[in-house]
């Protein structure tokens, strides 16, 4: 058991460390503001915001956040059979969390490719400029923390990987379900 | 495995499915922007509490987190015509 040492009751040690439990607030707020401007942007013409919204593949953004849900899920297994010392599944379940991320962008690239064809752009209005832009940021988030758990995938195998480095990419990684629960509710299906 | 992280996932893939049926369906409900809010808060709660196991964290984060969620969904709800 490597959990033993870690007293997730001080308020200085929450599960994945107080630095990343910083910037998941900085990042939730950031994407919640954002957010609520294209909801007051929105205001200033709804139908223009209705129809674009309209135009996004509600079934797309359902997919991917099943995706995500069970990527995080695969995550949360992978944390567990890390404390319980067996790399080995941990490192199996590392591997499923990532190809729900790969499904993910796989899944994400579609839809931009049928946007663009279809010339959804970034300029092509309001909406679309706020849909790139923040589902373009949200992207760049599950590319960094694709990267953070090849690494960590990489220090398991070699069973150099630190019990709090592990939580620390869990954190960043059930960041990106989070912002993406964000965004897909007010992006998909509120205007 | 955890059994109760399967049981979580299973929620959250519930919601997901709720959450697009009553978008789909959004002439049908009053009230839908609270609905979806609603679900999308739960699900959001579900990955914080099991996923990230924040439930085992000091009682600060736990209100840090609620406290997020309440101003937000409210400052939604306001701006939302």
């Amino acid at each position: 058991m490597r959990n033993a040492e870690i007293n997730y009751k001080n308020i200085y040690y929450p599960p994945g460390g107080i630095l990343m439990w910083i910037l998941i607030f900085l990042e939730l707020i950031t994407f919640g503001v954002a957010l609520i401007v294209l909801v007051v942007n929105s205001n200033e013409d709804l139908e223009l915001f209705h129809q674009s919204r309209l135009a996004l593949n509600t079934t797309f953004g359902a997919l991917n956040t099943v995706f995500l849900l069970t990527s995080g899920f695969f995550m949360a297994t992978t944390v567990h059979q890390f404390k319980q010392s067996n790399n080995q599944k941990a490192s199996f379940y590392l591997n499923l969390t990532m190809l729900g991320g790969i499904f993910f962008l796989i899944l994400k690239g579609v839809e931009y490719y049928l946007k663009i064809n279809t010339g959804y752009t970034l300029g092509y209005n309001s909406f679309f400029t706020f849909y790139w832009l923040l589902t373009g940021f949200h992207v760049i988030h599950v590319l960094v923390g694709l990267v953070i758990l090849l690494f960590m995938q990489n220090g398991i195998k070699r069973s150099i990987a630190k019990l709090e480095d592990v939580e620390a990419s869990a954190a960043f990684w059930h960041m990106c379900d989070l912002i993406w629960l964000l965004l897909f509710p007010v992006l998909y299906l509120i205007l | 495995m955890k059994k109760k992280d399967i049981y979580t996932l299973g929620i959250l893939i519930l919601l997901t499915i709720a959450t697009a049926l009553f978008s789909n369906n959004s002439s049908t409900f009053k009230y839908i922007t609270f609905i979806i809010l609603g679900l999308s808060i739960t699900k959001f709660l579900l990955v914080v509490f099991n996923f990230m196991e924040l439930k085992k964290a000091n009682s600060f984060w736990k209100i840090i987190v609620v406290s997020y969620l309440v101003i937000f969904s409210t400052i939604l709800l306001i701006v939302n015509n």
